[in-house]
């Protein structure tokens, strides 16, 4: 899963998939704009097959907690 | 449609029923399925909504309804029923606090709370603390209320009849209240000619409360009988794009960005495919024109979407002008750096570098606050936009600033933060910028941009943030240059419309 957001990272911002982390901030290290941060979302839920809950995500700010959200997400859907 | 015909909004419902009837006026994403209503439909339900407050609140009664919701058909006939019938709406922000719904409610003495069911748990607290809220109406129940009541022929709504009272977000201070008129909106939607036809589709992508989307999007299409298409989500605006192919789409600059980066993405994937090609495909195949409104839109970024094929206009406006006081002319391809040509019936003065605007589109004032009214309205009719700018030989507007975060220098000179801010657009290691007088110091606060915070040391970034400064200061006058940087580690406080906060603590450390 982190391997398809890294690559689906790439589609926003000029940044070298190898030099992402868990620990990469989305909008502070990454350089997201808050839509681009929004619209990630959308291509995730297609990627994963699963439904984003817009009231869930104001505590996703790195790569690492949108994966562990993603995770959380097909456990319950 | 015949502009004389058309009074107040209950009108261009009649008129636009009687004219495009059986064609689809909205379609949106209910459970995941496309619903659609046709203009007649439309105008049947919004006569039910409006027999229902006559029968319950009386038809002299004019009530105030709020609402508040995602883009929807329900929030649609709640509008509208309330409207048509001589009443008064609310659009509340969707993104508001429990907090600040409740104290909207109570400011704008709203009778009914019409919500989208997501609002639901919030209701329990929004009736402690709103007493003379009558009524809560969910949208999951319009359909009962719908299939209940019988449709009731709008009375005359007089031209003057208060329509609405939109609270302004703002970048600073409270949220006032602006009273627009049935002829303020329908002046705004009838000022311009052949925008479009009944053969466009519009994807409606921005909040539906903000006049910007309500006038160009909804009154627009019931004016020039387009399709007008929801988005159900900020994060599924490319899923849309695909679904409903729109030909117009109305966006905020942040939009353009992220769909810029992902039309570069794509075609570098695909180096063999002109890039006007992807675009198109992105965009769903078959948009022509773009318009840009909200914030400023960087005249290199207008130029690229040209160059890719479509028309990309940017436009600029207030909420106390319902909103729109220029519009762009798509065909113009110059990207001057201009807001574009004023509109029709609109006429622009500057004072002191200010621009004021006298038109039927001037909202009638700010709901009972007669001191923030006096200061928005000359006693002769112009409205104060508070912008800096001019207006040049074309009729072209061009902004250069807010006038209330002029930095007035000890010498006496102005200098507007806007105009330095922009200036450093171009440079790469700025994220964003906020320009501000500090004990009389012009003082630059950055956040520098990503890509620069990844590929370079601290000190590296420091030294191209003042590099970039001496060189923005080369521009000015030596009494407007900044002369204090300070350089922060985490963003900006931003408005729910992503504009930057202006009045902030300080967080940054100083560099120089």
């Amino acid at each position: 899963m982190l391997e398809k957001i890294k690559e689906l990272i790439c589609n926003y911002v000029e940044v070298n998939a190898e030099d992402i982390t868990a620990d990469s901030r989305f909008i502070e290290d990454l350089g997201f704009n808050s839509y681009d941060f929004i619209s990630m979302l959308g291509d995730l839920e297609g990627e994963f097959g699963v439904t984003v809950d817009e009231t869930e995500i104001a505590d996703v700010h790195t790569v690492g907690e949108a994966v562990k959200y993603l995770s959380s997400l097909k456990e319950r859907q | 449609m015949n502009k004389n015909e058309i009074i107040s909004v209950a009108d261009l419902v009649k008129k636009s029923a009687q004219k495009f009837g059986g064609k689809t006026f909205l379609k949106e994403l209910v459970k995941g399925e496309v619903s659609e209503k046709t203009f007649g439909e439309f105008y049947t339900d919004v006569r039910k909504i409006y027999g229902y407050i006559k029968d319950k609140y009386g038809g002299e009664k004019q009530v105030h309804t709020a609402v508040i919701g995602p883009s929807s058909y329900g929030w649609l006939v709640s509008w509208f029923g309330t409207v048509c019938g001589g009443s008064t709406a609310v659009p509340l922000d969707a993104q508001l606090s429990c907090e600040d719904i409740c104290e909207l409610l109570v400011r704008s003495d709203t009778d009914i709370f019409c919500y989208d069911p997501r609002y639901e748990k919030m209701i329990p607290a929004v009736k402690a603390n709103c007493p003379n809220v009558k009524e809560y109406i969910s949208f999951a129940e319009l359909s009962e209320l719908l299939e209940k009541n019988v449709p009731t022929d709008f009375p005359d709504v007089p031209a003057d009849r208060l329509a609405a009272i939109v609270y302004t977000s703002g970048t600073t201070g409270k949220s006032k209240g602006v009273m627009l008129l049935n002829s303020n909106y329908i002046d705004n939607a009838m000022c311009q000619d052949n925008e479009s036809t009944p053969d466009d589709t519009v994807l409606s992508v921005l909040p539906i409360h903000h006049i910007y989307c309500f006038t160009c999007d909804i009154l627009l299409s019931l004016r020039y009988g387009s399709t007008l298409c929801f988005n159900d989500s900020m994060m599924h605006i490319p899923q849309n794009l695909k679904r409903f192919a729109p030909t117009i789409m109305l966006i905020v600059p942040m939009i353009a960005e992220t769909m810029y980066k992902q039309i570069k993405a794509a075609a570098a994937a695909r180096p063999e495919v002109p890039v006007a090609m992807i675009a198109q495909s992105v965009f769903g195949g078959r948009l022509k024109t773009i318009y840009s409104g909200g914030a400023y839109l960087r005249p290199e970024l207008q130029k690229a979407y040209i160059e890719m094929g479509f028309n990309m206009a940017q436009g600029y406006g207030m909420t106390e002008c319902s909103p729109r006081i220029s519009t762009a002319d798509p065909a113009d391809k110059e990207c001057a750096g201009d807001v574009g040509v004023i509109v029709n019936g609109c006429t622009v003065k500057t004072v002191d570098g200010e621009i004021l605007v006298k038109s039927p589109s001037v909202m009638a004032g700010y709901y009972k606050d007669e001191t923030e009214t006096a200061e928005a309205l000359t006693p002769d009719g112009w409205l104060r936009t508070g912008d800096l700018g001019y207006v040049d030989e074309k009729n072209r507007v061009f902004i250069t600033g807010r006038k209330k975060n002029l930095i007035i220098l000890s010498n006496g000179e102005n200098v507007s933060p806007e105009e330095l801010e922009n200036k450093f657009a171009e440079y790469d290691v700025v994220g964003d910028v906020l320009v501000y007088s500090e004990d009389s110091v012009i003082t630059a606060e950055f956040f520098p941009a990503a890509e620069a915070a990844k590929n370079l040391s601290e000190a590296e970034i420091e030294e191209k943030l003042l590099e970039a400064v001496d060189r923005v200061n080369k521009t000015v006058t030596s009494a407007k240059a900044i002369r204090r940087v300070l350089i922060r580690d985490s963003e900006f406080e931003k408005t729910t419309s992503k504009k930057i906060k202006r009045r902030q603590s300080v967080q940054g450390r100083r560099i120089r």
